[in-house]
């Protein structure tokens, strides 16, 4: 095949139109003064906890401390290898200052080796195991299980629970909250006599709820997320169980309250302050930044479209916002200096108020979050309300 | 020593591969290169199983996955150094694939793809509950591939190390198809009954090339788990066995090549669409997996055998093949004395059900004699053929050969006493060239397995299958068309090229099953010329033929059958008389 | 774990539920390919199309899926004016504008009109399946008629490239969380200690209704029979002047139809999400895998199988269910392959 017979061929041609097109793609991109590389899953079977992170990524503000804000957002799929790949790229490549993700513990974990590898500030944003967290160059945004449970397991234990049935996701989410129930629950005197697992994408969980029903619990805790959860809330209600039913933060959304209808009553959740940000009394150090990021996410993406995700990373710029200006007192953005500055002045610039919790990140703790990150939520009419305190 | 022009692209193409990382590209480009390899191994394998051998597997992600778990484990929780691991995590992954591959080759037909879906997913789901595997979260920590004390954790340094293995196993892999084993795994697709009845061993051919991907395929994810340095189980699942379906088919699945170029047009398009498409469309919503859906159908309707062959247009012709001409002889068979008795069939019955297709026919053929079988429609000829060659097993009675009993055997041990036989249907493997087909007719003739092919180390031997196939062809008068496709060939030469095939069995008698259908009046007469010039070497023939004429100017001895049973035999004259042979021909008449 | 009688008829149940809605999608898998060779994955998607569609209407809201039709029929349309593009003839044109464009606004318009008038659940999903239908004419159309004389394994790929797409597709139009629809009947009753919905009632009786349809359509029918005959002889059919092109398109909506209504009916029993498809549709392919991928009543019963052993591994170990399911169908298949007289591929 001659060059004339190569360029006559329509089918060649497309691949170096294609090849032709793409080449900027590839080259350097023009470095802006700082940037930050994202991956979160934006397709698959995280979606739904991306898509509110990428629209609240929207949201973030064009510089901070009169430097330009350069984002770069890639979507992983969930997969540790895309999500690796993503970070190895935003790293040698786009030589970022900081770096986020992923949204699945898993990929967040992939994305925290390459962080500790190349040494970048990175903030997971999935509550990533402690192994992971003690590294040094990651802070997790979201909070560790322990934290949410602390003041979920006294409840109970106020409320009188005993035997806990645990219903929740085949996955690393589900199985910190059945770990966490095993080992911490333990000390509010909280024994779980049924372990049972589905997936998000089941269509059914009547045996799980059968059984976990069957083992005659005073409580049914379930560890899922998002409208995942809807299917066991309803199952158990269903099948007649009439005791209270625990649901972990990860459930809190409108979505889920959508689905799940008339089941949720006599339900608490445990959550993240910001989906009740309003609520809060003016004192408390998470309303501000709640309600200021409720009144734009909302204001761009409708009434009632929070998430308990995608604030995460409104966090992340509360953090940054405090902690850069400290960095760049030492080094230019870009550089290595820049990055190690930045690592130190997240680790010594709070405390951070922001939208899930009050943030005081120290080189033994890198989750940062106390009590103040987790606040207990009953549903009514559709829309999630602070649960009172029992004395 | 000249080199061959058609090697030229493959060597610029290394060339281009050792130099690239030292060019001033994006440090992307090398993560992506690696990740190309890497897809690339599991794709090789998958040409081989599924282009080459016809086994659809979606469930080769497993198989990196136990190769990934097992050096994950060993290094991290055992201290063993990664290139210790790398020949255990290759053991594991073909320990793994031996009682996987035994129950997986004998599913047939639909099953078989759902078969690897189904352990794909079982293996996939239980990587993720084991806690020695750190369930979910997988294993972290996995120490990087190190030189004496020189540690590979740089993209560039990695990328040596993939690529090295991908060339190696593409060039084994190339070597492989290129040999007798792999005549034998080539002629598995049209459904493996030629290559049965010259004694491949088809249940091995396929055990062989589903260990030989499982093996790359584990490699690939020992490889990757000292890339990415932690392992969970997603990469593992049928999402990614998938995916290397798809990079093989993209690529063209029947070609070695195909794959690294299938692997490495998937990843890179991906990859051009999660950078172009935001800003095509916006941020706001996510039409990547749409693109490159609609990207892969429109490829597959331009380009359904893959890509590959539209790049091979643009390479230089592969030159004639070289036959050396001072080779060893092959051994040859002493044939027994002319006249002695060579098959014996005695009372065959074959019953299918309540209907009696054959109904306990006996007969004889001699040796250095040609044996006519011949009757109406239906009238049991296929069948006693197929009991004689093994394809059909006896509800009673006998069939012999020089006193030994065939009763039982399987086509190929069959094959093995020297009875060669063409097929009715023509089974010809029309992508292999005409003389690759015949030297699979001498597949008993040698002996080089795997490895032997694998390193290269078959040369000699095959280049005598290699020309005994080319001596067949001249006998025959196709020597000609030599280097052309199988497929190629006019229908009445196929059924020339199938007794060249046969010949080069080097059979003490062959069996022919309808040779003269199809055939013009000069190669019908150029057919005799050479039927009768084997029986002048001894060699003795049995065929099944409609065309009475062909048969009486022939055979010395006929067998007529009728309804499944014998109703005359004897010398052409006299049989022609007969009046049940009259009556079974004219009477379907009239 | 105590199994005890009541529960064990709760699984039972269950298993009878999920396994009815496997068969509705293994009789379409087994039917698109019996006529056109196509092992259908998007056929999932097209069952989650559905039911994110009643849900959609149930609002009171307009789905995504008619703008998408809409976009399917000008690519269909689209694609048969670049095939005509030497030979265009006016009535042909004329019949392709009503057929890719008409019938797609035609539907757009009376769902735009339609869906904020909270009309009752029959009439939504009536709408849903006219919806959904079509779409199975433009798939054909767009991505499998120019490939049908591909081998089995291209064309699987080419519904691997579907399914991405419908996948994608789905994600944009009706995002990442999952949708319940209302149920079609809000009753129910006591069997014993069973609770029995009557929205599960319609899924066995839809079940058996569209295994009774679909025999007599291919035992006398003439359109049926012609659909039988491409998937015994491709070649001896055309010889004999059916219109292969039309059987696959027969096939495509009928199977699109069929996926309608699937998703109409597990829409309220469940929570679907926007690649809730591949996985049901998996386990309609394993239904349909093990009739053979030609026969239906095999395919039902293989369906409520699958169904049956998810159901109770799923009480007794949830965390292996999976492992347990596909594990058990390996030995079922080596079983069946042993049973099966060998033919050869291709």
């Amino acid at each position: 095949m001659s060059w004339e017979d190569f360029m006559k061929n329509r089918f060649f041609a497309g691949i170096a139109a294609i090849a032709v097109m793409s080449l900027p793609v590839f080259a350097n991109p023009a470095l802006a003064d700082i940037t930050i590389g994202v991956t979160i899953p934006t397709t698959g079977p995280g979606a739904a906890l991306g898509i509110p992170l990428k629209n609240s990524i929207e949201l973030w503000p064009k510089e901070i401390a009169g430097e330009k804000l350069k984002v770069i957002l890639l979507d992983d799929a969930g997969d540790p290898s895309i999500a690796t790949t993503n970070a190895r790229r935003f790293a040698n490549d786009d030589k970022v200052d900081v770096m986020m993700g992923s949204a699945l513990t898993p990929a967040a974990i992939g994305a925290a080796g390459v962080a500790a590898e190349v040494g970048v500030p990175h903030f997971a944003i999935s509550p990533v195991p402690p192994p992971v967290a003690k590294g040094k160059w990651t802070f997790v945004l979201p909070q560790y299980s322990s934290v949410l449970a602390k003041r979920m397991f006294t409840r109970m234990k106020q409320d009188g629970v005993k035997r806990v049935s645990f219903i929740g996701f085949a996955d690393s989410y589900g199985q910190q909250w059945v770990e966490e129930l095993k080992n911490t629950g333990k000390e509010y005197g909280l024994e779980v006599v049924a372990d049972e697992r589905y997936a998000r994408a089941d269509t059914s969980v009547s045996g799980q709820v059968l059984k976990a029903i069957a083992a005659k619990p005073d409580a049914v805790f379930i560890g899922a997320s998002g409208t995942g959860a809807a299917l066991p809330q309803i199952g158990v209600r269903e099948r007649g169980f009439t005791g209270p039913v625990y649901v972990v933060s990860g459930a809190v959304t409108f979505e889920f309250l959508r689905i799940a209808g008339k089941a949720v009553e006599n339900t608490i959740f445990s959550s993240g302050p910001i989906m009740v940000a309003e609520d809060q009394p003016d004192d408390s150090p998470t309303k501000a930044e709640g309600l200021a990021y409720l009144k734009a996410y909302e204001g761009k993406f409708g009434p009632n479209s929070r998430t308990q995700f995608g604030s995460h990373v409104w966090d992340a710029m509360v953090i940054l916002k405090k902690a850069v200006p400290v960095a760049l007192q030492k080094a230019k953005p870009g550089t290595s200096e820049f990055r190690a500055a930045l690592r130190d002045a997240i680790e010594s610039s709070g405390p951070y108020n922001a939208t899930h919790g009050v943030f005081q990140f120290t080189p033994q703790d890198h989750y940062g979050l106390d009590q103040r990150g987790a606040v207990l939520l009953t549903a009514k009419d559709g829309k999630f309300q602070l649960l009172p305190e029992k004395k | 020593m000249m080199a061959n022009k058609h090697l030229m692209p493959g060597i610029a193409a290394i060339a281009l591969l050792a130099v690239f990382p030292l060019l001033p590209v994006p440090p992307f480009w090398i993560t992506l290169a690696n990740n190309i390899g890497l897809a690339s191994l599991v794709a090789i394998g998958l040409v081989l199983l599924t282009g080459v051998g016809g086994l659809t597997s979606f469930g080769q992600a497993a198989f990196c996955g136990f190769g990934a778990y097992t050096t994950a484990v060993l290094t991290t929780a055992y201290g063993f150094s990664p290139w210790v691991t790398l020949p255990l995590s290759l053991l594991v992954g073909a320990a793994v694939a031996v009682p996987l591959g035994l129950m997986t080759v004998r599913l047939s037909g639909h099953y078989l793809p759902l078969g690897t879906i189904a352990w794909g997913l079982a293996i996939y789901y239980l990587f993720g509950r084991i806690e020695l595997l750190g369930r979910y979260d997988g294993i972290t920590g996995i120490p990087p591939l190190n030189i004496a004390g020189y540690p590979f954790l740089s993209g560039q340094s990695i990328f040596y190390v993939i690529w090295v293995f991908v060339i190696l196993t593409a060039i084994g892999a190339q070597n492989l198809l290129d040999s007798r084993t792999g005549r034998g795994i080539r002629a598995l697709r049209g459904g493996g009954q030629a290559a049965e009845a010259f004694g491949v061993n088809i249940i091995r051919a396929k055990l062989i090339v589903f260990i030989f991907a499982a093996i790359v395929a584990a490699l690939s994810g020992w490889l990757y788990a000292h890339m990415q340095r932690s392992v969970n189980s997603t990469p593992f699942g049928l999402n990614m066995g998938i995916e290397y379906m798809l990079m093989a088919v993209v690529g063209g699945s029947g070609y070695i090549w195909g794959a690294i170029f299938g692997s490495a047009f998937v990843l890179i398009v991906k990859e051009i669409l999660q950078r172009v498409m935001p800003e095509l469309v916006g941020t706001g919503i996510n039409v990547e997996m749409v693109v490159f859906g609609v990207l892969l159908v429109a490829i597959l309707q331009l380009a359904r055998n893959g890509l590959w062959p539209m790049v091979a247009r643009l390479m230089p012709p592969k030159g004639q093949l070289q036959i050396p001409t001072s080779v060893r002889k092959l051994a040859k068979r002493t044939l027994a004395p002319a006249g002695s008795p060579l098959i014996k069939v005695d009372r065959a019955r074959k019953a299918f059900g309540g209907l009696v297709a054959v109904s306990d026919v006996s007969f004889e053929v001699k040796a250095g004699q040609i044996v006519g079988l011949i009757g109406p429609n239906g009238a049991g000829k296929s069948t006693t053929f197929n009991l004689i060659t093994g394809i059909a097993s006896l509800t009673s009675g006998s069939v012999s050969y020089q006193g030994q009993p065939l009763t039982g055997n399987s086509p190929r041990e069959i094959a093995k006493h020297g009875i060669a036989r063409t097929f009715q249907h023509a089974k010809i493997l029309p992508d292999m060239s005409v003389l690759e087909n015949v030297a699979l007719g001498a597949h008993l003739r040698g002996s080089a397995g795997v490895l032997r092919s694998f390193l290269r180390m078959d040369r000699e031997e095959e280049a005598t299958l290699l020309a005994e196939a080319a001596y067949q062809l001249d006998r025959v008068g196709l020597g000609q068309y030599r280097d052309r496709p199988a497929g190629d060939l006019a229908l009445g030469q196929i059924r020339i090229l199938e007794i060249a095939r046969a010949l080069a069995a080097d059979p003490t008698i062959l069996l022919l099953d309808e040779p003269a259908a199809g055939l013009r009046h000069g190669e019908k007469q150029e057919l005799a010329a050479l039927l009768n010039k084997l029986r002048q070497e001894g060699v003795s023939v049995l065929l099944v033929e409609h065309d009475m004429g062909f048969v009486m100017g022939l055979v010395d001895h006929l067998v007529v059958l009728d309804f499944g049973t014998l109703i005359a035999e004897g010398r052409p004259a006299e049989v022609r008389r007969h009046p049940a042979v009259v009556a079974a021909y004219l009477g379907g008449v009239a | 774990m105590h199994l005890d009688a009541t529960i064990a008829t709760f699984l039972i149940q269950d298993g009878l539920t999920n396994g009815a809605v496997y068969a509705l999608l293994g009789l379409a898998i087994v039917l698109v390919f019996s006529v056109t060779r196509v092992i259908f994955i998007p056929q999932g998607e097209f069952v989650a199309y559905g039911a994110l569609t009643l849900a959609t209407l149930d609002t009171g809201n307009v789905p995504g899926t008619p703008k998408l039709l809409l976009c399917f029929g000008v690519a269909a349309f689209l694609l048969d004016l670049w095939s005509w593009r030497r030979d265009l003839k006016v009535d042909a044109l004329l019949r392709n504008i009503a057929l890719n464009l008409g019938l797609p606004l035609l539907i757009y318009g009376a769902v735009l009109y339609l869906a904020p008038l909270q009309l009752p659940s029959v009439v939504r999903v009536l709408i849903t399946v006219s919806i959904i239908a079509p779409m199975g004419l433009y798939v054909y159309r767009i991505a499998y008629r120019p490939l049908a004389d591909a081998s089995v394994l291209v064309l699987l790929i080419t519904s691997v490239g579907v399914h991405l797409a419908m996948l994608g597709l789905g994600l944009i139009f009706f995002g990442p969380e999952g949708l319940r629809a209302a149920p079609l009947h809000d009753g129910s009753f006591t069997m014993g200690p069973l609770l029995v919905t009557a929205q599960s009632v319609l899924i066995y009786l839809m079940t058996i209704l569209i295994m009774i349809a679909l025999y007599f359509f291919f035992e006398k029918t003439l359109l049926g029979k012609a659909l039988r005959a491409t998937a015994v002889n491709r070649l001896g059919a055309r010889l004999v002047g059916v219109r292969t092109q039309l059987t696959g398109v027969t096939a495509f909506v009928l199977a699109a139809t069929i996926a309608a209504l699937s998703g109409v009916l597990m829409g309220p029993i469940t929570t679907i999400y926007y690649d809730t498809g591949f996985l049901i549709g998996l386990k309609g392919f394993v239904a349909a895998i093990l009739g053979g991928m030609g026969s239906f009543p095999v395919t039902a019963i293989a369906a409520i199988g699958v169904g049956m052993v998810e159901s109770f591994a799923s009480f007794f170990a949830s965390n292996y269910k999976e492992i347990i399911v596909f594990g058990l169908i390996v030995p079922v298949l080596i079983w069946l392959s042993i049973g099966a007289i060998h033919h050869e591929e291709e």
